[in-house]
């Protein structure tokens, strides 16, 4: 079968969706909600492409291409609606990215960039606020936020949330729902419990903003990192080099994983596989490389770079700090940018 | 005669008794039906009606029991007493003063379309209706028009009263059916469309309890009687619900194609005294506005009329009214009853409702102006389900009709 996309043919198969078929031959069409393997939900309404059979807009995600399909994924329409619809979640956020843990690796930041997302139409600044206005919004916005820091592997805060429900379609466990309804709605657990589940990390790993991400001590980590006394010794695990790699393209870096972990402040880097990691390896090892050394033991932090983020809350392995390949560029992003900064 | 086909025996037989119904030719139509009809035949007189649905998108009855009617597998059918349309009570209303009407239509239907069970599902806050109709039911399951072998013949069926949580957006049939199954109510994807894969993935017919209601009229005097009444585009009559301005507000039935002005000053009486009429609102919060000059438009469900019928409620509203109160309610309530699903609605009513607030205090700065056209134009154009663009149905024409903004 042939559509066309943009005035131009492009050979498909039957049941692809419009968006597949521009994914596969590079027309950029802005999507948040959809992601890899999971149903397309067709919620963030960015997708909206024009075609020949209807004056609707249309989701291009959800579009199953036809006969005398005629797709066109630019128009000024088009751009109006996704500038809009952007403009709208771009209003909960707006300000907050210089001090978030995703800054420069979000997907929201990235779209508003690309879409020159700057008009603030729908976040009154303070001044202009009446105080009973400030009030109602300040009550507003409360019962939309829920944080929780309690677990050790995952830091949920749906303040930055964008309501996309890749956590909610990609958890095994069903652990996230939609709470409340329309503007108070809130992605959360059942009844607003603790996050309890087997720490899989596939919902940090799918979430496109930081409303879920890596739970760790930042600040000790960096601290550790430049404490001049201390070894960080850097335990990679298998297969971690490509989604190192993967999330560095994101902030622009280009490094290579080799001279990576120096510059991050690792001393020592070895691999190995979280299969072969028994229990009392990581003392012994400690053990041995203290005395070979001859440096204090407690002056040697090692940290397991892997996706398996449950290993956040197993202490008993004598693992100093469990980092992810998100946690990873965001010390590439914190620490060699800063350098950077600094020689100039 | 004609003229009155749901509302005729109101106020006159005793809704709790059905042997008042049986009296004044009730269930005539089961009973034809099973002597004389078949599912096809039957189907046929409803196709050839003209009958279309009464929620408001006017879809054509027949078509939609065709599609399901085709379908050999195990099959649903729904009667949608949501009824959530601010200033809408017309459905409750059928309940309260002739509910065997219903059960009638929902019982005839239900075999047209080989469903072996129906639902009725009913608003969370129809509390008294329900008590109603489980009543209704019991007497109609005694005198053997429900269970198994319906009087007498090969015909089984069973009805359901299924009551949601009194969201409006699960008036949507996909909604409708998520919050069934026990899901949260929000529309899902379509297509498959539920007469295709509806409750359970069963190909399901949803119809508003109002088209249901027509049905034995339909059946006892044929397809083609109910089509001369009314507009030929939609034939039949139609619940209207005068509220507001009017001198004898409430539910009054009239023919598909009346005009508004017929229908304040014949049927509701004219402007209430001392009130001078300012414009009128067609179809509940989500409906549009009518201003003086446009009140000759007749009413009805075609795509081609200028004024949708919406949900037939008719508000009129005189000079002294303040429309910011107004506004305000109507974006309050969808701001509150989106689902929160898409991002537009989502984010979109709750903007819209903290504009109308700015709006009536007289805050709103020229940014809001723009931000209004603009979340305006989004609800219309890009949202998942309709009532996205039913929040910016009325705002639109307040703006464009009224020009509330002062420009």
């Amino acid at each position: 079968m042939e559509i066309k996309i943009n005035n131009k043919k492009y050979k498909v198969e039957e049941g692809e969706t419009v968006l597949d078929v521009c994914r596969r031959e590079d027309i950029r069409i802005p999507t948040l909600c959809s992601f890899e393997g999971l149903p397309r939900e067709a919620v963030c309404r960015l997708c909206l492409v024009e075609i020949n059979l209807t004056d609707k807009l249309v989701t291009s995600c959800t579009l199953k291409v036809c006969e005398k399909l005629e797709v066109t994924t630019e128009s000024e329409k088009i751009e109006k609606a996704r500038r809009i619809n952007l403009e709208l979640l771009w209003a909960d956020h707006a300000g907050k990215c210089a001090t978030c843990k995703k800054n420069r690796m979000c997907e929201l930041q990235s779209l508003a960039e690309e879409y020159k997302i700057e008009n603030f139409h729908f976040v009154p600044r303070k001044d202009e606020m009446t105080v009973r206005e400030e009030l109602a919004l300040v009550k507003e916005n409360w019962s939309r936020v829920v944080v929780e820091n309690e677990n050790l592997c995952i830091s949920r805060n749906s303040e930055f949330c964008v309501e996309c429900r890749r956590c909610i379609n990609i958890c095994t466990e069903k652990k996230f729902s939609f709470n409340h309804r329309a503007g108070d709605v809130v992605v959360g657990t059942p009844y607003d419990q603790k996050l309890e589940c087997s720490f899989c990390g596939e919902c940090v790993r799918a979430c496109p903003v930081a409303a879920l991400t890596d739970q760790n001590n930042f600040g000790k980590i960096i601290q550790d990192l430049d404490d001049l006394k201390k070894i960080a010794v850097a335990i990679v695990d298998a297969g971690m080099e490509e989604k190192i790699l993967e999330q560095l393209a994101k902030i622009g870096n280009k490094d290579k994983i080799d001279g990576l972990f120096a510059k991050l402040g690792f001393e020592k880097v070895i691999v190995l596989s979280e299969k072969d990691l028994r229990d009392e390896m990581i003392e012994n090892f400690k053990a041995d490389f203290a005395r070979k050394e001859k440096i204090n033991f407690n002056d040697i932090a090692v940290f397991f770079i892997s996706s398996e983020i449950k290993l956040k809350a197993k202490k008993d392995k004598g693992l100093d700090y469990v980092l992810s390949e998100r946690e990873v560029a965001r010390l590439a992003r914190d620490k060699i940018s800063q350098k950077v900064k600094s020689k100039s | 005669m004609e003229n009155k086909i749901i509302t005729k025996y109101w106020n006159k037989i005793d809704p709790l008794n059905i042997q008042d119904y049986i009296k004044v030719g009730g269930y005539d139509a089961l009973k034809k039906f099973i002597r004389d009809m078949d599912a096809r035949t039957a189907l046929e007189e409803i196709k050839k009606s003209g009958l279309c649905g009464r929620g408001g998108a006017g879809f054509p009855t027949g078509q939609k029991m065709e599609m399901v009617a085709e379908k050999t597998e195990k099959k649903y059918f729904i009667c949608n007493l949501d009824e959530s349309e601010p200033g809408t009570y017309k459905d409750s209303s059928i309940v309260d003063n002739n509910p065997h009407m219903l059960l009638e239509g929902i019982i005839v239907s239900a075999l047209i379309v080989g469903a072996g069970k129906a639902f009725i599902y009913l608003n969370g806050h129809y509390e008294k209706q329900k008590e109603i109709l489980a009543h209704a039911l019991e007497q109609a399951r005694e005198k053997e028009f429900l269970g198994k072998g319906i009087i007498g013949s090969c015909y089984d069926l069973d009805i359901e009263i299924f009551q949601g949580a009194g969201a409006y957006v699960c008036g949507e049939e996909t909604a409708l059916i998520n919050s069934m199954e026990g899901n949260r109510g929000e529309p899902k994807l379509r297509p498959p469309y539920p007469t295709d894969s509806g409750l359970c993935g069963k190909p399901t017919c949803v119809n508003n309890a109002e088209t249901i209601a027509s049905v034995p009229w339909i059946i006892v005097n044929g397809g083609e009687a109910y089509s001369k009444i009314g507009a030929s585009c939609s034939p039949g009559t139609k619940l209207y619900i005068l509220g507001g301005a009017v001198k004898k507000p409430g539910v009054v039935e009239a023919p598909t194609g009346t005009t508004i002005h017929k229908l304040i000053h014949e049927f509701g009486g004219g402007i209430s005294c001392g009130k001078e009429l300012w414009f009128a609102q067609i179809g509940g919060a989500s409906g549009r506005l009518i201003t003086e000059n446009e009140l000759d438009t007749p009413l009805t469900f075609s795509r081609d009329c200028p004024v949708p019928l919406g949900s037939g409620a008719v508000l009129i509203v005189d000079k002294s009214v303040n429309i910011y109160d107004l506004i305000l309610s109507w974006t309050g309530f969808f701001r509150r009853e989106s689902c929160g699903k898409c991002v537009p609605c989502r984010e979109g009513t709750f903007r819209l409702h903290e504009i109308a607030g700015r709006l009536k205090d007289g805050e709103i700065s020229e940014r809001d102006k723009e931000a209004l056209e603009d979340i305006l134009w989004t609800l219309n154009n890009t949202t998942f389900c309709p009532l996205g663009k039913f929040a910016a149905t009325a705002m639109s024409d307040a703006v464009e009709k009224l020009g509330i903004l002062g420009d």
